[in-house]
Order: structure tokens, then sequence, then C-alpha cells
């Protein structure tokens, strides 16, 4: 039981950083984010008895956690600053933004916001570079409908970022 | 910006070094819905439990009626196996409940389903069960009097009609208040969760091949 202890704390700082990335994607609030982050690490410590590692432990996450992200709904009563998302996501821009590619990145999470929590799993896992069929099993869609949606949420995210006064190309 | 140029910055993005909530997570510590829920019962559950007492203190130290200590005995013993069974219902339910292992088509599925089956059966408890706390509650604080009125009524001493219809009209208006009741109390607590699950779930059931 220890060593399965040890095994899983280990195997979750390895993974923190996709962990954290679901966070910030699915909750705008500081204090949501650790929220999300610690019924993630619940749900996943709970099924972790049913990993057999048939899989690779990431592709096993991924669907843990994104399930739990999506069916994760804050607390009601939440700070008054929590409600309007808009305001919310101008905190983004004020963290450290080195470099263009990580302006464009403090961007993209913004704009990531406003999609649903499908398309945001779909986003997310595109960008975690998932091949389509991965994506499909994880969602429980067909791999064409993957390939419809992803499209369909790109143009979206298009959109948003055009109408946040940004260029894409 | 374009999407696909991100992938190496998004890549490389870490962290840094922040305290992960591992020990608080494992040992369940958490502010999901679903924690929520169960939270919600195990209140309720305690709150029946000390309205047991109360219920008990009254019926064995302040009930002087023999006929309605039989009465309220009675509707309080059958309060106590309802409540019994629906608990060790919402029990067993709560520890099952889970799903995150499937994938999100399916596992949604089955939360939106297993959260509205459970909303079905706490509306029947509670429909069963407040008209009848209330009946035990108006028999042990009416005391003497109440005893006399529905003596005169069942046995038709005195204006048997106008009795059976009053109680009639008791017993109908506190079902009514229950069911308007606990369709709010539903509809306010969980109405929401349900709701954008069942969109999420209707989402991927699209066919968009």
């Amino acid at each position: 039981m220890e060593n399965n202890e040890a095994r899983f704390i280990q195997l979750i700082e390895e993974h923190k950083a996709m962990l954290f990335k679901i966070c910030r994607i699915y909750q705008d609030d500081e204090a949501d984010r650790d929220d999300l982050m610690q019924e993630m690490i619940l749900q996943l410590w709970v099924a972790f008895g049913s990993f057999q590692g048939r899989s690779k432990f990431s592709t096993w996450m991924y669907r843990v956690a994104l399930n739990t992200a999506i069916v994760f709904f804050r607390k009601q009563k939440r700070r008054p600053d929590s409600e309007q998302l808009p305001d919310k996501l101008d905190h983004l821009q004020a963290e450290a933004t080195d470099t263009e590619k990580d302006e464009q990145l403090a961007l993209f999470y913004k704009a990531i916001q406003q999609l649903n929590k499908v398309e945001k799993a779909l986003i997310f896992l595109y960008m975690e570079d998932q091949p389509y069929e991965d994506i499909a099993l994880n969602l429980g869609i067909s791999e064409i409908n993957v390939r419809v949606r992803l499209n369909r949420t790109k143009n979206k995210l298009k959109e948003i970022v055009k109408s946040m006064n940004y260029e894409y190309r | 910006m374009n999407i696909d140029d991100l992938k190496d910055a998004w890549k490389n993005e870490e962290p840094g070094f922040v305290h992960l909530p591992i020990g608080d997570a494992m040992q369940g510590k958490t502010v999901s819905a679903v924690n929520s829920i169960r939270k919600n019962m195990k209140t309720e559950f305690i709150a029946t439990l000390f309205s047991y007492l109360i219920f008990i203190w009254f019926l064995f130290f302040r009930q002087t009626d023999p006929f309605l200590f039989n009465i309220t005995s009675l509707l309080f013993f059958t309060m106590v196996i309802l409540n019994t069974y629906y608990f060790f219902k919402f029990y067993v339910f709560y520890r099952s409940i889970s799903g995150y292992t499937l994938s999100l088509k399916n596992s949604i599925a089955k939360i939106a389903y297993e959260l509205e089956l459970n909303i079905e059966i706490y509306k029947a408890y509670n429909f069963c069960i407040t008209p009848i706390a209330l009946m035990v509650a108006i028999g042990i604080l009416c005391g003497k009097e109440t005893s006399k009125y529905i003596l005169q009524g069942l046995t038709g001493s005195h204006n048997i009609t106008a009795h059976l219809l009053i109680m009639l009209g008791v017993l109908l208006i506190s079902f009514a208040g229950t069911y308007v009741f606990i369709n709010l109390h539903v509809k306010f607590k969980y109405g929401k969760y349900l709701k954008e699950l069942k969109s999420i779930s209707n989402d991927l059931g699209e066919d968009t091949d």
C-alpha cells in the first residue's frame, strides 16, 4: 500500500504540468483552480487501483483528469469578483510575459476561457499532441467527429482572438 | 498568433515550484459537487437523528393522552422505517458514485443518470416523510385538543363531515406544500449541475460526422 502511495505521488509530481494546464484552462479563479487540482488528485488516487499499466500513465491521466475537470462545479458562494468572467480574464495579461510566445500563450489561455467544456478538452488534447484516435477514445466520439469538432473549435478560437483585437494567422 | 505555433511554448510551460495538495486530496478533502451532495446528506442524516431525540422526548415525557400517544407512536415508527430505508439507499448510492475512468461521453451520461435518479429518490423520500413528520409534530405539540378533535372526526360523535374535511384538508395541504418545497429545493440545489451535465451529454451525443 505504501509503495503504491509513493508511486502515485511520484507519478503526480512527474505529470503536474499537465494538471496545472487543465486547471488553468477550466478555472479562471485562483481558488477554484486549487479546488480543482485537489479534486483531480483525489479522483486519480481513487481510480489509481484500476490503472493496469496497459496504456501510458499520461494517457490514463488525461482521461481521469479531464473528466473530473468537466464535471467539476465551483462553489456557488465564491467571492463576488469571480462572478464576472471577462473582468477576471484580465489577470492573465498581468502575468509575467518575457517573450512574445509567452505573451501569446497568455492570450491563448484568455481566449480559451470562452470555449465550452468539451471544446476546451479538444483543444487541450490537441495541444498535448494526442493522436485523433486517442482523443476520440477519451471523449467517446468518433475520430471523424473529433476532426470536425476540432476544426470548428479552432475557427471559434480564431474569431475570439480577433475579437480581442489580436492578429490570428 | 497561431495555435500550432504555440505548441512548443505550451510544452515548455512549467508550473515551477508549487505545493501540490496531494496529502489533503488523498484523504478525500475536496469541494466537488458530488462531495457537497455527500456532505448535505450527512448533515440531513444528523439533523434527522437529532429530530428523533426531540420527538422521543416529547412523546415519552410530555405526552399524556394515551390515544394520541398510540397514533403518534405508530406514525413515528413508520417514519423511522422509511428514513432507515432511504438513508441506506442514499449511502449505497453515494459510495458507488464514480465513473471518471470511462470515456467522457459515458462518464457524463453515467453521472447525470445517477444524479437524476438520486434526485427522484430524494423527492420520493421527502414526499413520504414530510407529511408524516408534520402529523407527528402536530400530534405531539397540540396535545389533548388534537386528540379530542381526531376522535370526534373518526367516531362521528359530532359533525363528522366537517371534521373529516378539515383533516383531509390538512393532509392535502401538507402533501402539496411538500411537493412544491421539495421541487424548488432540488431545482435550486442540484438543477444547475444536472442541466449542465445534460447539456454536455447532449452536445457529445450530437452526430457531426
